[in-house]
């Protein structure tokens, strides 16, 4: 068994691109836990898409070797969390695994919104902290004011900085040495029944769902039935190890360890982050605490562009569910869209990363329709809905009020782009709730916003309004009433499902107005007029007509190629089939996706 | 052409893929300064007529290209080589295409003599400005005195053909080369809408934006306007593009076509139809001559035409003719089947939407469905 005086467990809380994953690996390298031949660029990052966007996607654990002063033999268990906003809980998982926390910031940089997040749930979750100053090899470094900074935020000494150069491998040992030294080994009671904690879990399709484990209380065998707590779920794991970096086996992990369980179940949705593992024959009596159930906070149909590839997209759909628990969806019919998916993703970055996955990896061609959140309509009959979907709003007359949700939300910028931020969030209906000077040249401001504001493009306005520099974190506040309507877009009289939206009742006007002039642009001339409105209720507010088609005949068959000709109107019957047809006017699917796909603004 | 065997009687297109000039709008295969294969070109396309079969010629039908563009000499030996065992009844319809800039009194005569009774002038407009847009080699002076010198020569049968709907086109400009293609009293007229084709000049300065887009609505009213003209001149509007004097004045050679009865095409990228099968020969005329001269096959491309399809086929070109329509008794000899049952569902629709009209005898197209004919056409098409 191993003693918890030698273990160490902590992780890595770092702003996108300050250069977390480069910092592991050299922490590796200096354990000698990979060997240079085996030392492939950022270990922790396993998928390419996570590489190329700068941020980690899936949580992974490290377990490493160090001798420290005096021949001392540690474990240093590095478990690495999700680096980006909507994985909230999930960071919070990982952190409550550990102990301490290595706080990277970048030299030249300074603390940003998203470092600053994550470091709130380390100090949440009672973390020893210890701050990094990395990239100190940039000309633009300047480490000592970077250092006064997290001083000033956090009160750690900006002395007991260490200063890194992750690239160039400078500061590694120094690391090291302060994780042994200053972070505390893990407290947990050997003796008492198995409480372990699932900070992560990836399905493999031999050995099912593999839980990532951090042993709290108790022992961990290989031989003995456990128990998912929150779902009282029996579980005979298939193998149990540690990472090093690979899956290796052992038959025991005791309290403090970190490590890994097979556990056969098929399904990630089966064996949740956050939950608490147990031995079935003798029971923990309580949970660990902060487990919660995943939760989506925001909805959008997803359907193939190409009707054909719907198989594909079920099949892509389910791919990525198993790896990621807080992905979920289910069939949903639209009249204008054919046969999708109605989905739910943590976040608008989920979503981005859900949709560039379906097209990069599954090369699938997917339309999203516009992203809408979850809002609580009150009834007049005294009836409470949950509506994510704004085509299944209730008629007006049975409202008696709509609740959506609202966020708070953190803007980290330089001070001379307050002005554009300002503007960008109170157009949005944000409030302001704090700006705080952290110097002469930055300004953390806080907001707080609906969420139904900033799940479109608001965070590539806010780049484009800051020449990139500010960052943005969320999270959620609470449900609040809004002047909310629903806004139609009709076309012939019919409601056309996949273009509703809910909106604030002073945009809907505005937004009508775009849609219906999209709409004409896109829809080809019929047999007769086709009105397009936009309404809000049974009121009309926008209007705009598409003339009826006069002239569709072909001229002259030169030479007697009758072939040609045929071809050209069997083209135009195949273009026909594949219209949807809403009342007596036929769309091409493409006009729908185009005017999806048009941006906001 | 082992298919003239087969159908005793079909009519024969004979393709010159040459031109002095390409026009703008032009997709055609037609090409311009292909001048040294000329001869090479005329001697394969009589060994192509020369190897077939003997049969009689419904129609003979010379087309292009400009096929005035070749010396008379090569015209005659063309004319030869297709009658060569092959009966020509007295007073078989038999044109050739020309262009205005291309002949004169002495080519008229020499082509009468040869035999051809029936001119297609390719006029287009009566615009000098509207001509030069289309890259036309000729004006609107020169059109004039082709039609004179024909006349002049003795041809009873002139079709104009014209394209409305050009860039910058008013209703007005359309009207003027409208009146003035009536006014010579013409035996027919061709009046096509313009249509932009990728690839083409045209296409090319429109996207550009040195041409205005044409508008498809302009074009409808100038084609309403052309049937109230030509009406009021006292023609016949028999075919969607196509109007005639008298009935015994319409083209013979495209109403083979628009009734889907066979025909054979000779030379490069001439197209067929007989006995259930389509083909059409290669396009590019070196190609063509290359092969010929080889004593290969031109054959480019084939395909069996199954029963339903050549049902939809009838349908498409027959109700191009517009009182003639698709006449239920030759449907049912044809197929053997009910024109009214085979496509209930079709006609009720096109019916209501009314584009369509049956009466007792035929299928054709209601005056609001000529400008919207695709929409009628392509429903009948088997897909």
């Amino acid at each position: 068994m191993m003693d918890q005086e030698r273990i160490r467990n902590f992780s890595i809380i770092a702003h996108i691109d300050h250069g977390k994953s480069t910092l592991a690996d050299r922490l590796l390298e200096q354990t000698g836990t990979l060997t240079d031949r085996e030392m492939m660029d950022q270990v922790l990052d396993s998928m390419d898409l996570e590489r190329e966007k700068g941020v980690t996607i899936k949580a992974s654990a490290v377990r490493m070797a160090y001798r420290g002063e005096g021949g001392q033999e540690y474990v240093l268990n590095l478990i690495d969390t999700p680096g980006h906003v909507d994985f909230t809980y999930e960071v919070s998982r990982a952190l409550e695994a550990c102990e301490g926390a290595l706080l990277v910031v970048d030299a030249s940089q300074g603390v940003q919104a998203q470092t600053l997040a994550n470091l709130y749930l380390a100090l949440d979750a009672d973390l020893t902290i210890v701050p990094i100053i990395n990239k100190i090899d940039l000309p633009s470094a300047r480490p000592e004011e970077v250092a006064q900074e997290v001083e000033d935020l956090l009160g750690i000494p900006a002395e007991e900085a260490i200063y890194t150069s992750a690239k160039e491998g400078t500061g590694a040992e120094a690391v090291l040495r302060a994780v042994v030294e200053r972070i505390p080994a893990p407290r947990g009671q050997g003796d008492a029944p198995l409480r372990a904690l699932i900070f992560d879990s990836h399905y493999d399709p031999y050995k099912g769902v593999i839980a990532y484990v951090r042993v709290v209380d108790g022992d961990l065998r290989l031989d003995e039935q456990l128990l998912l707590m929150s779902n009282r779920q029996p579980v005979d794991p298939l193998e149990i190890g540690v990472f090093r970096p690979g899956m290796k086996p052992t038959d025991r992990l005791g309290a403090g360890e970190v490590g890994y369980v097979a556990t056969g179940l098929k399904t990630l949705q089966d064996c949740r982050v956050g939950d608490t593992l147990t031995v079935k024959a003798n029971p923990a009596q309580q949970l660990l605490p902060g487990y919660r159930p995943a939760k989506p906070m925001v909805f959008a149909g997803l359907y193939p562009a190409d009707g054909e590839d719907y198989e594909l997209l079920r099949d892509a759909l389910a791919k990525l569910q198993l790896n990621d628990a807080s992905l979920v969806y289910e069939p949903e019919t639209s009249q204008a869209l054919g046969f999708g998916f109605r989905c739910g993703f943590l976040g608008l970055f989920h979503m981005d990363i859900i949709q560039e996955r379906l097209e990069r990896e599954y090369d699938l061609d997917v339309v999203f329709t516009s992203p809408s959140v979850e809002y609580q309509v009150l009834k007049t009959d005294g009836q409470v809905v949950a509506i994510d979907n704004p085509a299944k709003l209730p008629p007006e007359q049975e409202i008696d009020q709509i609740e959506e949700p609202w966020m708070q939300i953190q803007v980290f910028t330089p001070a001379e782009y307050i002005g554009p931020v300002m503007d960008l969030v109170t157009k949005r209906r944000g409030e302001v709730t704090k700006m705080e000077y952290l110097d002469a040249q930055r300004v953390l401001l806080a907001y707080e916003i609906p969420l139904s504001e900033i799940v479109v493009d608001f965070y590539d306005h806010l780049k484009s309004r800051t020449r990139g520099y500010a960052s943005l974190d969320y999270s959620p506040a609470d449900y609040r009433p809004g002047d909310l309507v629903k806004l139609e877009v009709l076309v012939g009289g019919q409601p056309v499902d996949a273009l509703s939206i809910i909106v604030h009742r002073e945009h809907a006007f505005l937004k009508g107005q775009k849609l219906v002039s999209k709409m004409r642009e896109v829809i080809p001339r019929q047999m007769f007029d086709v009105a397009i409105q936009a309404a809000q209720g049974n009121r009309v507010i926008s209007r705009a007509t598409v003339k009826a088609l006069r002239k569709d005949v072909l001229s002259k068959c030169y030479g007697g190629d009758v072939t040609r000709k045929r071809k050209l109107l069997e083209k135009q019957k195949a273009g026909k089939k594949r219209m949807r047809k809403v009342g007596q006017v036929e769309i091409p699917q493409e006009a729908f996706l185009s005017v999806l796909r048009l941006g906001d603004e | 052409m082992p298919l003239i065997e087969a159908d005793p009687a079909a009519g024969l297109y004979i393709h010159i893929p040459f031109c002095r000039a390409k026009c703008t709008y032009c997709d055609f295969n037609s090409f311009a300064g292909l001048e040294p294969l000329y001869g090479e070109y005329v001697r394969a396309v009589a060994q192509e007529l020369e190897s077939g079969p003997r049969a009689e010629l419904r129609t003979v039908y010379i087309g292009g290209g400009t096929p005035t563009v070749l010396p008379l000499s090569d015209l005659s030996h063309l004319l030869e080589a297709a009658r060569r065992g092959r009966p020509l009844p007295p007073g078989t319809e038999v044109t050739i295409e020309a262009n205005p800039g291309t002949v004169d009194g002495a080519v008229l005569d020499g082509l009468l003599s040869l035999g051809v009774n029936r001119l297609s002038l390719g006029i287009q407009s009566f615009d000098d400005e509207e001509l030069q847009l289309l890259g036309r080699i000729h004006t609107a002076a020169e059109a004039l005195a082709a039609f004179q010198a024909a006349r002049d020569a003795g041809l009873q049968n002139i079709s104009l053909d014209l394209i409305f709907g050009l860039p910058g086109q008013d209703l007005d400009a359309w009207r003027a080369s409208l009146d003035r293609a009536l006014d010579l009293g013409p035996e027919h007229l061709s009046l096509y809408a313009l249509s932009v084709e990728p690839g083409t000049r045209l296409a090319a300065s429109i996207r550009q934006g040195e041409l205005p887009r044409p508008d498809p609505d302009l074009a409808a009213d100038m084609y309403e306007l052309a049937e109230e003209a030509c009406a009021a001149a006292g023609y016949q509007h028999y075919e969607i593009s196509n109007w005639a004097r008298q009935d015994g004045l319409r083209c013979e050679h495209n109403l083979i076509y628009w009734r889907n009865e066979a025909y054979v095409g000779v030379g490069a990228g001439a197209h067929s139809w007989a006995r259930g099968q389509r083909w059409a020969n290669v396009a590019s005329p070196s190609a063509y001559v290359a092969l010929i001269s080889r004593g290969e096959s031109p054959l480019a491309s084939s395909e069996a035409i199954p029963p339903e399809l050549e049902m939809g086929e009838t349908m498409m070109m027959g109700l191009r003719l517009l009182d003639e329509g698709v006449p239920f008794e030759r449907f049912r000899r044809r197929f053997g089947s009910d024109l009214r049952q085979r496509y209930a569902a079709e006609i009720d629709e096109l019916d209501q939407l009314g584009l369509v009209e049956v009466d007792e005898e035929r299928l054709r197209l209601a005056p609001r469905g000529r400008l919207l004919a695709n929409q009628v056409f392509y429903r009948f098409l088997p897909l």
